[in-house]
């Protein structure tokens, strides 16, 4: 059963790039890069074999903690992401708890996030090949350390799988994953620079770990090549004791999984029509009403969106611990540009359901216009006052119509070139109700190009009055600041009609062609 | 325009009607033999239709021709054509070559006029279902240009006639698969169109609640509106459908009133003998537990 359900598992994933020619090459891209880091993960334990002991060993027990955290932490948050062989699928078939058990630690072991812990966990050992006893030891705990890190990602996910059940629970964790995410580039660059006066104690925050379940096992060869036989013992011991609770958990868990019946979700009741009150009985009007709920409510519209009240964090952090400033002055005109290709991905989010739009032959104009007024509503304001606030708080506001002027400039371009362009390419995203961080094979790759190309045509369209702005940046002239401010509001303006117009008529035209393409990203 | 904004009455005779009127029509071309043929425009009328996938022919030369006022049942196997058919007959896939007309008007040539006369339920779509119930019928309604006011009767009646009136509040992803049904019929229904395509609108809905719907269709049908659905369930089609066409391999097997292509025997036992691919097998020796 064990090889069954591992081939079972691969065979999925092969299958998955087989249905287009790009998602194989992306995937091989992602490979290659993945490996990349791998070789250089491999090539940095055995450079530590040349460094003092205490350096591989802190190393060991510091990345093998975060290991075993990130194991226990990201299916948490990521629920849902990799479901081939979710209990709930397997609940049908009559099989035994603990040879189930068995299978998952293996496919865990076998899959592609094990087999790079295991790949990194067993080249610890090349940290320790001058001391061949702590080498030999080092191969056994990467093993167990892999073993533990499936363990304890299974059962915990095993255990709070009833909360799981809840959509609502799904969304917010799916969306809340992204702050840690978005802030890992600034907080590992200030982890950089702080860790010169951190380097002392790394040794001491290694020493209390190694006494704990996440960084026991990876102690282990350390202690061995450092002389301290007695610990290395007692933490292997730490280290099976906690393999062997966790799997026990998790036993208990996967044989209440088994029997439970599938999880009914409480639903969330919400009353009346909404947002289809405030917006006008058109279709335009319908079609924004719609966008609006969906920003609301869907996690991967909201995903998007979270890292716009994060930027004034890391602004404003920024500029208190450099005393660079300009990030705050960047942070109106940051905002609208990367609120400007939003759109690209509406249609892409409507899936299927696009079909609606089609069959009650809405024309395409009122489709883009409805989308862009929806965003328009919130996206005007919020760059309006993330340029406005750090100024007023800088006393700046001479440089707030240049600013304004390239923010809403581009940001207006954007909203059209967008429109026209989620009518000619799709990004690939994640179905209705899957978590926003799950990207389909091949999304990085393809989704970049396009969004990228939306980028730079919009910035391309708006330079008049990014040119005027920045010149009166420079210049520190507040009439070529209100010119720039007129320019971008009426030629962005334009730029949104000719795009609503042009979007309009290529869906009119494309729209069954859309459909068919939406139709085989979802799989039906 | 139509009396769905009138109060319904409670008992079971609702009904929900589409304009009466017939509109006068140029005659059909060459109209099929079928039992009733009509002076005016049929409520659907297909012609030499094409569409391949690839290598994969999924509708391969097919004509139907489905007279106004009639409850017509769309049968065959799996993977005949039947929902690319219809996908096409509504202006949501694009046909390699033949014609579509909806009572008279072609559906690739004048498509905002001929969907405005159809009703659509298609089968493996989603619905924008993060909207709750009545935010989801109201959309299709105001989709389809209707003012506030009527759209809010409207919506309101359906709701009522589909028994969604307490789940009108809940998100349309936490329905059961009847209910999402049932709320997608009233999307076809909102704008009293007068042609009803309904793919598949059986499909996991419990049997009180699918003798409802028939109740509305025959209701629909009695008011001067033309219903088409495919079904597997023969034994549906044959008691609800006053027509039915057969068709296997993309093509038309058998087309007519429902008498006329059963035949004399059950439609089963007529479509089995249609389709072929029956097998007289007692299945492997080992399934046999005695």
């Amino acid at each position: 059963m064990v090889a069954h359900l591992l081939s079972l598992r691969w065979r999925v994933m092969l299958n998955g790039f087989r249905r287009s020619t790009w998602q194989l090459i992306a995937a091989i891209i992602g490979l290659l890069y993945g490996l990349g880091i791998l070789a250089l993960l491999v090539g940095g334990l055995f450079a530590l074999s040349f460094a003092p002991e205490t350096w591989a060993w802190t190393v060991g027990v510091l990345g093998g903690s975060v290991a075993v955290l990130g194991w226990v932490v990201v299916p948490l948050l990521l629920r849902g992401v990799d479901q081939t062989l979710a209990i709930s699928k397997l609940r049908a078939f009559p099989l035994p708890a603990d040879r189930l058990l068995v299978a998952l630690l293996a496919c865990g072991v076998l899959g592609v996030p094990g087999l790079v812990t295991l790949i990194a966990g067993v080249a610890t050992g090349l940290s320790w090949w001058q001391h061949p006893l702590s080498l030999l030891t080092a191969v056994v705990c990467g093993v167990v350390g892999v073993l533990t890190c499936i363990a304890a990602s299974r059962a915990l996910e095993s255990l709070t799988s009833s909360l799981g059940a809840h959509r609502r629970y799904r969304e917010v964790m799916g969306v809340l994953v992204f702050v840690p995410l978005i802030l890992a580039g600034p907080l590992i660059a200030l982890a950089g620079t702080g860790l010169s006066s951190l380097r002392d104690d790394l040794p001491q925050i290694a020493g209390v770990l190694s006494f704990t379940p996440l960084g026991a096992v990876w102690s282990v060869p350390g202690d061995l090549a450092l002389g301290r036989p007695g610990e290395a013992g007692a933490k292997a011991l730490i280290a099976l004791a906690t393999l062997a609770v966790l799997l026990l958990l998790w036993r208990v868990g996967l044989r209440a999984a088994l029997v439970a019946s599938p999880g009914a979700a409480a639903s969330g009741r919400s009353k009346g029509l909404g947002p289809f009150r405030w917006f006008p009985a058109t279709p335009t009007g319908a079609v924004a009403a719609r966008t609006a709920v969906y920003w609301l409510r869907d996690p991967r519209y909201g995903g998007s969106l979270v890292i716009v009240p994060l930027l004034p964090v890391l602004a404003v952090f920024l500029a208190a611990t450099t005393g660079s400033d300009w990030l705050l002055y960047a942070l109106g005109p940051g905002i609208a540009a990367l609120l400007a290709v939003t759109l690209c991905a509406d249609v892409s989010y409507d899936g299927t359901a696009f079909a609606a739009h089609l069959s009650t032959g809405v024309s395409g104009r009122a489709d883009r216009a409805g989308r862009v007024i929806t965003l328009s509503l919130f996206a005007v304001p919020v760059v309006v006052v993330a340029t406005l606030v750090p100024l007023a708080v800088l006393g700046e506001l001479a440089k707030a119509p240049a600013l304004l002027g390239i923010g809403l400039g581009v940001m207006l371009t954007g909203f059209g070139v967008s429109s026209v362009a989620s009518t000619r390419f799709l990004m690939p995203v994640p179905a209705a109700g899957e978590s926003p961080f799950k990207s389909p094979q091949g999304a990085s790759l393809t989704s970049a190009l396009g969004m990228y190309a939306a980028w730079a045509l919009s910035f391309a369209f708006a330079l008049p009055e990014i040119a005027l702005g920045l010149v009166a940046l420079a210049q520190g002239s507040l009439l070529l600041g209100v010119v720039a401010l007129v320019v971008g509001v009426l030629l962005g303006g334009a730029l949104v009609v000719v795009g609503v117009v042009r979007g309009g008529r290529s869906l009119d035209q494309r729209g069954p062609e859309l459909l068919a393409r939406l139709r085989r990203a979802s799989g039906s | 325009m139509s009396d769905l904004g009138s109060p319904v009455p409670p008992d079971d005779t609702a009904t929900v009607r589409p304009p009466a009127v017939p509109e006068k029509a140029p005659a059909p071309g060459a109209a099929p033999a079928t039992a009733s043929a009509t002076t005016a425009a049929p409520a659907l009328r297909i012609a030499g239709l094409r569409k391949a996938f690839g290598p994969k022919v999924a509708v391969d030369g097919l004509d139907l021709t489905v007279p106004l006022g009639s409850f017509y049942g769309l049968v065959g196997p799996n993977g005949a054509g039947k929902t690319t058919t219809l996908s096409m007959a509504t202006g949501l896939l694009r046909p390699d070559a033949g014609t579509i007309e909806v009572l008279g008007t072609d559906v690739w040539s004048d498509p905002v006029r001929a969907k405005s006369l159809v009703g659509v339920l298609s089968d493996g779509v989603a619905l924008f279902d993060r909207l709750t119930g009545e935010q989801l019928v109201t959309y299709h309604g105001l989709l389809n240009g209707m003012d506030r006011a009527t759209t809010a009767l409207r919506v309101g009646d359906l709701l009522d006639l589909l028994d969604l009136r307490e789940a009108g509040g809940t998100l349309v992803v936490d329905y059961s698969a009847g209910m999402t049904k049932k709320v997608a019929l009233a999307c076809a229904l909102v704008h009293a169109p007068r042609l009803l395509v309904l793919d598949e609108p059986f499909e996991s809905v419990d049997p009180v609640s699918a003798a409802n719907i028939r109740d509305i269709l025959h209701g629909y049908v009695e008011g001067g509106g033309t219903v088409i659905v495919s079904s597997h369930s023969m034994d549906l089609v044959q008691r609800m459908c006053d027509h039915v066409a057969v068709v296997s391999s993309g093509r038309v097997l058998a087309a007519g009133t429902t008498d006329e292509v059963r035949a004399g025997s059950s439609l089963e036992d007529r479509f089995v003998e249609l389709v072929g691919g029956r097998q007289h097998a007692q299945g492997p020796s080992w399934l046999r537990t005695s």
